[in-house]
């Protein structure tokens, strides 16, 4: 394995969603794609208690040599993939900053005060339009909504790691997916799931991708 | 799909947890028995030990609490075998009496305590800090900073462990256990030990003779012969290292993930030249010489750890000891206020007080004004996301009808609880109503309620409840209601029986029929346990709601000691439930009343499922499919039978 | 009243935590927030809609009775003690099957019977009563279901909630017995303060109020009870006019209770209640007040008939030979009137204790010309 070159180095991506999206499943999956790719991979994560209706995130550390603390410093995000819209949100609040790109899900999870009533959750317009102003690069994906069409809405997660993938920006091809997959999960699931994946790279390929996808190995 | 824990491969790089890395460390060291209780963040070793009991030839348990593990592995190291126990922080506090008296009757096989630590909380209800027991009790710690050292330090545990022929305790902490790296692969071994317990030799023979504390005094003096050969170990351990310039201009000092912070940070303000870390992963005993050597490059030394400060005393005390030689050191800290004693310590953390310290001010995280537009523009539009019971969760029904009965009661009951999923029930909105009122430690709901049980003579009245989860009650409740029954304590104990050790990932416990390694086991049924102490018990289902409901209600009016009653349904989550929905549930926008009075959005507004939304434009409910588990009982609460539900398919 | 807010918090502040509530019911059964349980009403959730039925329907919240009087009753009838008056009778049943497990004549499990049969109504809404005193309101299709079902509870029955019931459900003719404060409760909604589901009320097709001075607390009795006799072995109660008295009958004899001891248990609702003859009722019926021994007249009732639609019923029970007549003595309206009037004015002493000014009434009209009439 060569030692891959990264844009930026340690490259840090947010992925982030509400428990139970399959979050950890994804930052795992993904980051299992690098280390395939020679990088050094690390990710910080919180699971337990927030897996019940709260907030999650994982942080990917990428880096051609060295291995970083598993909690991004503020500010410092290159890439967030959100699982949920607010989230998104939530995480530029305090990763964010003028380069980052962020890939949306636009699917809304209702927290439960907003279901209650207390709180209000914004429209999707406004989300739109708070994402861009605080990002280079927005795409917005209706992941969960083609996961159902999939059959299966908790492939939004995969969906969204393909997206990642569509942007260019990593070092990560559909045959890596595979690879990865097929380490952790039952072979029977690899079709749906490689769909899915292909389904988030063509998603933001449509929106105009960043840089052309690489090309899987013949 | 064989696991990669067992890979045979030397050399191999792979991303692994850090528990699983733990978890390799200790399959490298040629462990034999493992075990633990499930606790966040510490589950996962257990469990990645489970997958590969089989081919590893491990035997591997997850016990009823967290002492009895711990007696169960120190049995494998007593009949000669590497042993492992897992626990997270407060565990070690349930362990403790045993551990106490383990570290004084000593070890034969290795034996390591991983420990796994919640700063912050993230998924506790304390944070409390265990590496105090290493110099309590007198026994070895060991604190792993990366995923690499994860295993490397566990695997060389066990050699510590044996070589001073006592338990060593190593210390994880949430963003290791549940984070992820790379991890190189070292050799594992292909002879397991074999089990025997030699006990006819003298009696004070460390490896024939009993085990056992006494003589106390002497045994004592053993073992603290014990840690001043661990400490000599200590100052060539490979995993105490620094890295810096010869003549840092401020050193810092630290342990576990805060490590990684700290070489963070030096990046950030790019003081790479100016800067030193000694980092600790051979933490207690500190060896002094090495100290030393490295208090003497510099005079400003700033102290990173995460929670107390254990390390920033302990280096100060040896310090003031060698200051007429060294010099007196300025020691930046906890104790001068560069860092909170309580929560996570974070790159940025370091950033701000190691950049105080050094007069930098110019490092800027994330610009100013990209911060000010950001909080302008977006914490308007992130409402809070609250904890609450997952859609389908059993315990939103029990809690429910647990609130309802308890007004309609109309005495002013109230809820102690317990650990577990439902403790979220103490928060309101979650799904609890409001009736849970005390939360500590697990078990010590039925405690505390066999105690209010028992203040009738003062004067009280309320009725008095507790529930507990099926897992718990194994783990601490049968003492405490053997106390409650014995004294005639006039109190209802609810057992929320969902069928698993759900908070921490379904997990096997002693009430089900398979064990933690998938093979058939006697399940220990809690109704029968409750019937031997003398306890009336009944068994109903909290989505029979109305049954339910007046159960609680008959209960709450036999005024007559201790009773139980077991609310049986499987959790949300489980393999099995998670699979199939049972019901299809949408709603009739004709027949839904919305917010009229009749309603008033009863579902949405107090019952709070998170599979149905209001939809602010119809003014009607809605089921969110994606979300809705399908377990149909909002149907039963809505008052104008708008939620159907059918037989899902 | 904050904020004009006519709902369930006002409901809680002016009636629940008052303890004004009846135990009607009338606020039960409409939402999910109200239920009862045992004799009191508990809420449940809290509601926050500004205006709500329970509130609105309460017996207890501020009521015109001026404004009911004149909407409910033909104003040639009225008179300011016991409302309207089209007649006044002594009736008994003339089944005697009947009159064994009635109360008194059995008069209104004869009336309910008849109505029942006649098609005036085809659900009747009557008290059922459950072991441990722990009554409640039953909706019943068949005669005899009613005639099952005789003899008064003196603890009340939250008969209204079962009211509210049955009329969501496929009931399209309702006869209610009430006792005052439900016979009021189903007067509010008759003139539909609030305009939600208001096709239900229109179901009420006859109501026949029960008299009544008075009724227990469950908590309060079940402790006297238990001291002097076994719950168990409880058939029946009565209270005697004039007598001051509790009876309870039990297998064993009948055990008298001073009103003394009577006193404690009486549902602190009672104290500041206005109506003794249930006044909006189409028929109300009571205990005779004959001279003669008790154990002998009380096998007659006093009924007020008050409407026209109370009226042909008892009509066709007299045609029908359902019911006998009685001529009733010259005074024995006078001395209702009177016993109408005491407890009127008792209530209003005990409603200006409560609410600490003799101005404040609470749910009464200090400008009502009954409540002036008695002020003087
Ligand atoms: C609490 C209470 C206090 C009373 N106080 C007096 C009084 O002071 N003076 C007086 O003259 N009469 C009083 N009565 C009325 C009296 O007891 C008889 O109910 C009445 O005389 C009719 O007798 P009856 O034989 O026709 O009744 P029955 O033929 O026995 O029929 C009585 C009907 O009333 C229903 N019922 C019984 N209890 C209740 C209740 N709590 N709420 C609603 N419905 C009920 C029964 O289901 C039954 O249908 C009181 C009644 C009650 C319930
Ligand atoms: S059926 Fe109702 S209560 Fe159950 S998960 Fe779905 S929305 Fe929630
Ligand atoms: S008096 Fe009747 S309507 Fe009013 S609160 Fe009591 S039960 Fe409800």
């Amino acid at each position: 394995m060569e030692k891959q070159q990264l844009s930026k180095d340690p490259y840090n991506i947010v992925i982030t969603g509400v428990g139970g999206q399959g979050n950890v499943m994804a930052s795992r999956l993904l980051g299992n794609m690098l280390v395939r790719k020679g990088c050094q991979v690390t990710i910080g994560e919180t699971f337990g208690a927030s897996q019940r209706g709260g907030s999650v995130m994982s942080h990917l550390r990428v880096s051609a040599g060295s291995v970083w603390s598993p909690q991004i410093p503020k500010g410092r995000a290159d890439i967030i993939a959100a699982l949920e819209p607010v989230e998104a949100l939530r995480v530029l609040m305090r990763y964010g900053n003028p380069e980052v790109m962020v890939l949306t899900n636009t699917r809304p999870l209702y927290p439960v005060a907003v279901i209650g009533g207390e709180l209000d959750y914004p429209s999707p317009e406004e989300i739109g339009t708070t994402i861009r102003e605080l990002s280079a690069h927005a795409w917005f994906i209706a992941a969960t909504d083609e996961a159902i069409k999939l059959g299966n809405p908790i492939l939004g997660n995969i969906v969204m790691i393909g997206a990642i993938a569509g942007t260019g920006e990593l070092p990560i091809s559909r045959e890596d997916f595979r690879e990865a997959f097929l380490n952790s999960m039952p072979a029977t699931k690899l079709d749906v799931n490689l769909r899915a994946f292909d389904l988030g790279v063509e998603k933001v390929k449509q929106a105009g991708g960043l840089k052309p996808v690489p090309a899987p190995p013949k | 799909m064989m696991s990669k824990l067992i890979a045979q491969k030397e050399g191999v790089e792979y991303l692994l947890m850090g528990n699983e890395a733990i978890s390799r460390g200790a399959l490298e060291a040629g462990v034999s028995v493992a075990c633990g209780y499930p606790g966040t963040p510490s589950s996962e070793i257990i469990e990645s030990l489970c997958r590969v009991a089989k081919e590893g030839n491990l035997y591997v348990e997850w016990s009823a609490n967290e002492k009895v593990s711990m007696e169960v592995a120190a049995a494998a190291s007593f009949a000669g075998m590497r042993s492992l126990c897992t626990m997270k922080q407060n565990g070690v506090h349930v362990a403790s009496d045993f551990l106490l008296h383990l570290a004084a009757s000593g070890i034969r096989g290795g034996m390591i305590l991983v420990f796994c630590e919640d700063p912050g909380a993230l998924s506790s209800v304390n944070e409390v800090e265990s590496r105090y027991f290493a110099p309590m009790i007198e026994i070895p710690l060991l604190e792993p900073a990366n995923f690499q050292e994860a295993k490397d330090m566990t695997r060389w545990a066990f050699e510590l462990s044996e070589e001073i022929k006592n338990i060593v305790m190593v210390r994880s902490v949430t963003r290791l256990s549940h984070g992820s790296g790379n991890v190189i692969f070292g050799k594992l071994p292909n002879t397991k030990r074999q089990a025997e317990f030699r006990c006819d030799g003298p009696i004070l023979d460390p490896d024939t003779g009993l085990v056992f504390s006494a003589p106390v005094v002497y045994k004592h003096q053993l073992q603290q012969e014990k840690i001043k050969r661990a400490e000599e170990i200590f100052e060539r351990s490979p995993f105490n290292t620094y890295e810096g310039p010869e003549k840092p201009g401020v050193l810092l000092i630290t342990s576990s993930i805060c490590y990684l912070y700290c070489r963070e940070a030096i990046s950030l303000l790019g003081v790479e030249d100016r800067v030193g870390v000694l980092k600790f992963g051979a933490t207690w005993p500190l060896p002094p010489s090495f100290l030393k050597r490295h208090l003497s490059l510099t005079d400003k030394i700033l102290m990173v750890e995460e929670v107390r400060p254990f390390l920033e005393e302990r280096v100060k005390i040896l310090a003031a000891g060698m200051a007429p030689e060294m010099g007196i050191k300025t020691f930046y800290g906890k104790e001068t206020g560069h860092f909170p004693s309580v929560g996570e310590l974070n790159p940025d953390l370091v950033v701000s007080a190691l950049g105080k310290i050094m007069g930098i001010n110019s490092y800027v995280g994330m610009p100013a004004d990209y911060e000010k537009k950001a909080q302008a523009l977006a914490s308007t539009k992130t409402p809070q996301r609250d904890l609450t019971f997952c859609p389908g969760c059993p315990h939103r029904a029990s809690f429910w009808l647990i609130h309802n009965a308890l007004q309609m009661d109309g005495r002013r009951g109230f809820v102690c609880g317990d650990i577990g999923c439902y403790s979220m029930a103490i928060l309101s909105p979650a799904g609890g109503f409001g009736v849970m009122k005390t939360l500590h430690s697990m078990g010590s709901g039925t405690g505390i309620a066999g105690g209010f049980g028992k203040f009738g003579q003062f004067g009280m009245e309320q009725p008095v409840l507790t529930v507990c989860g099926d897992s718990t009650f194994y783990h601490a409740v049968i003492p405490a209601l053997i106390n409650a029954v014995h004294h005639r304590a006039n109190m209802i104990l609810i057992v929320l029986d969902n069928g698993g050790t759900a908070m921490t990932g379904f997990q096997s416990h002693p009430g089900l029929t398979v064990n933690a390694m998938g093979e058939e086991a006697p399940a220990v049924d809690i109704a029968r346990i409750c019937e031997a102490i003398g306890v009336k018990v009944e068994i109903r289902d909290p989505f029979d709601l109305e049954e339910t409901r007046e159960t609680i209600n008959r209960l709450l009016e036999d005024e007559e000691g201790v009773r139980v009653l077991i609310l049986r349904q499987i959790c949300g989550l489980s393999p099995e439930k998670k699979a199939a929905k049972r019901y299809e549930v949408r709603i009739d926008e004709a027949l839904c009343l919305g917010e009229n009075c009749g309603c008033n959005r009863l579902c949405t507004r107090i019952f709070r499922c998170p599979g149905i939304n209001w939809d602010r434009q119809k003014k009607k409910a809605r089921i969110d499919e994606v979300i809705c588990a399908g377990c149909g009982v909002c149907s039963s609460i809505c008052p104008a039978g708008a939620i159907k539900r059918e037989e899902a398919a | 009243m904050e904020d004009g807010g006519m709902g369930q918090r006002e409901l809680q502040r002016e009636v629940i935590d008052t303890h004004l509530c009846t135990g009607c019911g009338a606020c039960v059964g409409l939402c999910p927030y109200q239920t009862s349980y045992h004799d009191r009403i508990i809420l449940l959730h809290p509601c926050d809609i500004k205006v709500g039925r329970c509130y609105m329907f309460c017996p207890r919240t501020p009521t015109n009775l001026e404004t009911m009087r004149k909407s409910l009753c033909e104003e040639k009838d009225l008179t300011p003690e016991i409302g309207a008056v089209k007649g006044f009778y002594l009736t008994r049943a003339t089944d005697e099957q009947i009159r064994k497990d009635a109360q008194h004549g059995g008069s209104v499990t004869t009336l309910m019977t008849l109505a029942l049969r006649e098609g005036i109504i085809d659900t009747a809404i009557i008290a059922e009563g459950k072991e441990n005193f722990l009554h409640r309101g039953v909706a019943v299709n068949d005669p005899a279901e009613v005639k099952k079902r005789g003899k008064s509870k003196f603890i009340v029955s939250p008969t209204v909630a079962e009211f509210n019931r049955a009329a969501k459900g496929e009931a399209k003719k309702i006869g209610v017995v009430a006792t005052p404060c439900q016979v009021l409760a189903l007067a509010k909604m008759r003139l539909k303060p609030v305009p939600v589901d208001e096709g239900n009320i229109d179901k009420l097709k006859l109501v026949i109020g029960l008299f009544c001075g008075w009724a227990l607390s469950w908590r309060g009795f079940m402790e006297l009870l238990r001291k002097k006799t076994g719950l168990d072995a409880v058939v029946g109660m009565d209270i005697p006019p004039r007598r001051h008295t509790l009876e309870v009958y039990t297998k064993d004899g009948t055990i008298e209770f001073s009103m003394e001891e009577v006193n404690s248990c009486i549902r602190e609702a009672c104290h500041y209640c206005f109506d003794t003859t249930a006044e909006f009722a189409d028929i109300s019926v009571g205990s005779a007040r004959l001279p003669g021994r008790w154990e002998e007249t009380r096998i007659w009732n006093q009924v007020i008939v008050r409407t026209q639609r109370g009226d042909d019923l008892v009509q066709l029970a007299r045609a029908g030979g359902l019911l006998e007549f009685r001529e009733a003595p010259g005074e024995a309206l006078d001395e209702l009137k009177k016993s109408a009037m005491e407890k009127k004015r008792t209530a209003l002493k005990s409603i200006a204790a409560r609410s600490g000014s003799s101005p404040d009434l609470l749910y009464l009209d200090r400008f009502d010309p009954v409540v002036r009439m008695l002020q003087g």
